[in-house]
């Protein structure tokens, strides 16, 4: 991409949406072409919706499975890498003396931004596809520095205990300069400026470095400006604000880089993205793409940290320079002050409401503070409204906004739920606070407005791109609402008999989407062993969440084998086919689906070896219990003896290959509904949360043991949105965290039981009827807990996280 | 320096730095299920038993460990005989990543064996400073109670008995997809 090129909002993938009218129900048909296939009911199903055992699962429990790290032992001449970082929040490297650790014993390179194996070029480290919607802004290695932390050398040594001694010898100079931590004093005209016009690539629309803007999107649909304006509405208006989340996954970032024997640079790496990694690195370093290969073991977790190039550039430019493996794994520490986090983001909500109880507009404005470098900062701050807002798609005046400012802090990335948190703490709490402000039953206040099966969505829609306006083919909010209050006791709340003890219940609702509309590819290929068993290759990036397993149920599925009849080989550039990676809900719904395909490609062979060893027609044949069958004559033939035959019978002997390849403008979305049950002590403020009850409308869950297992965790991690600090800054911006015990992650004896409820419904453009799961329930805590509070003592909490303090505060302010 | 323990059953000699720490030292002997996801004792994935007792493997000198019992979450079962504990793990589909399980697993283990009937709350307290941040320990949590269910059944010993309700399902012996062959 050359430099005056913009990647627009929409990320250069999709067209604005046109005017209302017939040609777009054409381009989104309610009545889906789907194969029959695709809609077995519950009872037809043989892999799809078993509580299938994952299948790594006995190499987990038992330690065995290897991670990253786990691959040490393969290379005897590995060295280890450290990284020597910024102190100062903003300044310049004048001068780094790498003389006291090259000295050291056990030192093989010091690297500085002059190395020669260290690239000169620009490059984002967000893992988005191509071409990347995120600002190419950062160095490897940095003269320039930006925020503590910021990446100034690199070490490599013999053990990783020498190389971070070496690394806290490298002596660093720096010219200081004027640094701004607070988002919104970035802007001021005269705050200090991070980066020139000539600093940054790939600029995003709206940018406008002289006030530190990275980026400023807005959309649009009917006439909010009137409608707000109108002297017959009531006019609400509430800000909100988010923290700084860490992705406080239990694996550090881990990276293992050499070259092999055929010049090729081999990455072993903690990603979600490998095959975007590869692309980058390829950029970055200017070495093809068909020489370097990413592999990604098992991973430990990685909620958007990992969908980003964060640690890899650093073992490639040392292995480069000693030839020899370099590991790098960063150290917890590093975790919270130097790999990634949430945006943190301030949110205003604004609605017009008519005295019957309509909302007349909803206008939504976000602050977004990226930090020093921009990744993911125009993507997430969009999905601030194209998340949330289209839940209320019969809301015909709809305004969003929002600004993405840089300051001398840490770097944000992508996280679970990807700004839709952030939006949907704003939307939800401003909605239930308008409807007990008119006196409105806040339930139903919600259900007057939000979307059912057959809308055209054009809220989503409205900035383009990014979850493009669609039809809503599935949607079991109404279920979701059902079971999550009977679950919680909605209607039967006893209040404690001490009186200065409330009991109060919220709920929230919530919307995602299931891969990025327009801009997502997944692709499988299924081979055919000659004894009937298959090797399976997908792109698709299992970090820890069971796609693996659902990819075996959807292929046994189609194939009517056990699961344990294949195998799954899955993210190695070298080996699997091509994948965007595991990030945007995308994994089971895109490359399930190609997985779906491939399965499907190779079944027909399949029944074209069944029919000629039965000598029957293909028509009259099906595959089950792992043969092939005749529904006519009940004959049938193993697909054991297909194998075989295939590979060693006639001279029209084959390898029989499957291979699918899915790509779509579709992102259904997957609803969910959050129910929290808290009692809160007036006279403290303390309080108690009883239990989280989550329902979730993720279409057919293919796996549902471990669909309950991603609701759960992501859950987990919403509760951590609204009752922990997250990562607190000093005011130099200098992270106050540094390890577990500081970053508070509520406990297994702080995290309130999580009751979790998969509300099925069929969506028909996803493999056997699935959607998303893993992101929707990641974003309802905060506004469900906001608004229980609220209704057990009647104060309400807009900044997170909700402290006893805050609410003891709110409750003197309301006395006096 | 030379340090003799028994790991896991078997007499064994180890070289270690005096600085190191157990953690390290077993992972550099091949035991990859001792699991480090911190620079020491925050996290709970390096927890091992060491003469009976819970310990983080990355919080104790390696030398400390000289002549005595150490046992890895691999002592408690193999994948196609696993632990109780480990099976209920599996069934109940408490493991998403995996990475904090052994430690996990470890710690569960141990309150079964003091307590073979424990109540949720204590075994969320006993699960405590494990970190995990996938699971919600709410999957965890109903395995382990799981596991006190079975084995109060069965009278199996928390202490690495066999495994009981043999598995219904033998492992498979796929390496690590995607990382496991060098080219
Ligand atoms: S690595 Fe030992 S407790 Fe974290
Ligand atoms: S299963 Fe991933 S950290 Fe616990």
């Amino acid at each position: 991409m050359s430099d005056d090129e913009t990647v627009e909002a929409d990320g250069g993938t999709a067209s604005q949406p046109e005017g209302v009218g017939e040609e777009r129900v054409e381009e989104h048909p309610l009545e889906w072409d789907e194969p029959a296939n695709n809609d077995l009911s519950p009872g037809e199903r043989d892999s799809v919706s078993q509580r299938a055992e994952k299948y790594d699962d006995r190499k987990l429990v038992t330690g065995q499975a290897k991670y990253t790290a786990d691959y040490e032992e393969r290379y005897p001449d590995l060295a280890y890498a450290a990284v020597v970082r910024s102190e100062i929040p903003h300044g310049r490297v004048t001068d780094i003396d790498t003389s006291a650790a090259e000295a050291m014993d056990g030192v093989a390179a010091v690297l500085t931004p002059d190395s020669d194996a260290v690239p000169d070029a620009k490059y984002t480290s967000a893992g988005q596809s191509y071409p990347e919607p995120s600002p190419w802004d950062m160095h490897v290695l940095n003269e320039h520095v930006r925020y503590v932390g910021d990446p100034v050398a690199a070490v490599a040594a013999e053990d990783a205990e020498t190389a971070r001694a070496a690394a806290d010898a490298v002596d660093v100079s720096y010219e200081a300069y004027d640094y701004v931590t607070d988002p919104e004093a970035a802007f001021d005209a005269d705050a200090p400026q991070l980066f020139g016009e000539d600093e940054v690539e790939n600029e995003i629309v709206g940018h406008d470095y002289d006030r530190n803007r990275m980026a400023s999107i807005e959309g649009e649909l009917g006439d909010p400006e009137s409608a707000l304006d109108g002297d017959d509405v009531h006019v609400h208006e509430t800000e909100w604000e988010t923290i700084r989340q860490s992705h406080a996954n239990v694996e550090k970032h881990t990276s293992l880089a050499y070259c092999n024997e055929d010049d090729r640079h081999v990455l072993v790496t903690s990603t979600q993205v490998p095959n975007h990694t590869r692309r980058q690195l390829a950029h970055l370093f200017d070495i093809p793409i068909r020489d370097i290969r990413v592999k990604k073991p098992r991973v430990g977790g990685g909620f958007g940290g990992k969908q980003a190039m964060v640690v890899e550039p650093i073992p490639l430019a040392l292995s480069l320079e000693i030839d020899r493996p370099v590991l790098y794994e960063a150290t917890r520490e590093e975790e919270f002050y130097a790999m990634r986090s949430r945006h943190p983001m301030k949110v205003r909500a604004k609605t017009a409401v008519t005295d019957d109880g309509d909302i007349a507009a909803i206008d939504i404005y976000a602050l977004s503070n990226t930090g020093a470098y921009g990744s993911h900062g125009m993507t997430v701050a969009g999905n601030v409204g194209s998340k949330p807002l289209p839940l209320y798609s019969k809301v015909p005046n709809v305004h969003f906004e929002a600004d993405i400012v840089h300051t001398n802090t840490p770097q944000t990335g992508a996280m679970r739920g990807y700004g839709a948190p952030q939006g949907t703490l704003a939307l939800e709490g401003h909605l239930d606070e308008v409807a007990r402000d008119l006196d409105l039953d806040p339930v139903e206040f919600r259900q007057r407005h939000y979307m059912e099966v057959g809308d055209l969505d054009e809220i989503a829609g409205m900035m383009g791109g990014e979850g493009a306006e669609r039809r809503i083919r599935s949607c079991g909010l109404d279920e979701c609402i059902e079971r999550g209050k009977a679950a919680i006791g909605w209607d039967d709340v006893e209040q404690p008999e001490e009186d200065h003890l409330h009991r109060g219940v919220g709920m929230a609702l919530s919307a995602q989407g299931t891969g990025v509309a327009g801009d997502e590819l997944g692709a499988a290929q299924l081979m055919m062993n000659e004894d009937g068993s298959f090797h399976l290759q997908v792109g698709g990036v299992d970090i820890g969440t069971g796609a693996d397993t659902a990819f075996l149920q959807i292929a046994a599925e189609v194939l009517g084998c056990d699961e344990e009849q294949i195998v799954v080989r899955s993210s190695d550039t070298d080996v699997t086919p091509f994948d965007y990676g595991a990030y945007a809900s995308s994994t089971t719904y895109i490359s399930g689906m190609a997985v779906k395909k491939a399965a499907e490609d190779a079944r027909e062979r399949i029944l074209e070896w069944g029919a000629k060893l039965l000598d029957e027609p293909v028509a009259d044949l099906d595959t089950g219990d792992g043969t092939v069958y005749s529904e006519e004559t009940g004959d049938s033939v193993t697909l054991e003896d297909i194998g075989y035959e295939a590979a060693y019978g006639d001279e029209e002997r084959e390898h029989i290959l499957g291979k699918g390849t899915h790509c779509t403008e579709e992102s259904p979305p997957p609803f969910a509904a959050q129910f929290v049950d808290v009692t809160v002590n007036e006279e403290t403020g303390e309080f108690d949360v009883h239990k989280l009850v989550v329902a979730v409308d993720c279409g057919v869950a293919i796996n549902p043991g471990m669909a309950e297992g991603q609701v759960e965790g992501a859950n987990h991690m919403s509760y951590e949105l609204a009752v922990s600090e997250g990562i607190t800054l000093d005011e130099a911006g200098r992270a106050e965290v540094s390890d577990f015990d500081e970053y508070h992650l509520p406990s297994a004896t702080e995290t309130p039981p999580i009751e979790s409820i998969l509300v099925e419904t069929h969506e028909p453009t996803g493999p056997f009827g699935a959607k998303s799961v893993a992101e929707v329930p990641t974003n309802t805590v905060p506004p469900a807990l906001s608004n229980a509070v609220r209704d057990a003592v009647g104060v309400r909490i807009r900044e997170m996280p909700i402290t006893a303090e805050k609410i003891r505060a709110k409750l003197d302010e309301r006395e006096h | 320096m030379e340090i003799q323990l028994t790991l896991n059953g078997e007499r064994t000699t180890v070289e270690a730095g005096t600085e190191q720490d157990l953690a390290t030292v077993l992972r550099q002997h091949g035991h990859i299920d001792v699991k480090c996801g911190c620079d020491g004792g925050t996290c709970g994935a390096s927890k091992v038993f060491v003469d009976d007792e819970v310990r983080m493997a990355c919080g104790m000198a390696a030398t400390e460990a000289e002549g005595s019992d150490v046992r890895t979450v691999a002592s408690l079962g193999t994948q196609d005989d696993l632990h109780p504990v480990q099976q209920a793990f599996v069934d109940n589909f408490a493991v998403q990543c995996g990475f904090c399980i052994p430690g996990m697993i470890v710690e569960a283990t141990a309150l079964l064996s003091e307590n073979p009937d424990p109540t949720e709350r204590e075994v969320r307290e006993a699960l405590e400073d494990n970190v995990c941040r996938c699971t919600g320990y709410q999957k965890p949590v109903e395995a382990v109670l799981d596991a006190a269910g079975r084995m109060r059944e069965e009278g199996v010993a928390a202490d690495g008995g066999r495994s009981v309700g043999a598995p219904s399902r033998g492992a498979r012996s796929v390496g690590c997809c995607g990382g496991d062959c060098d080219e």
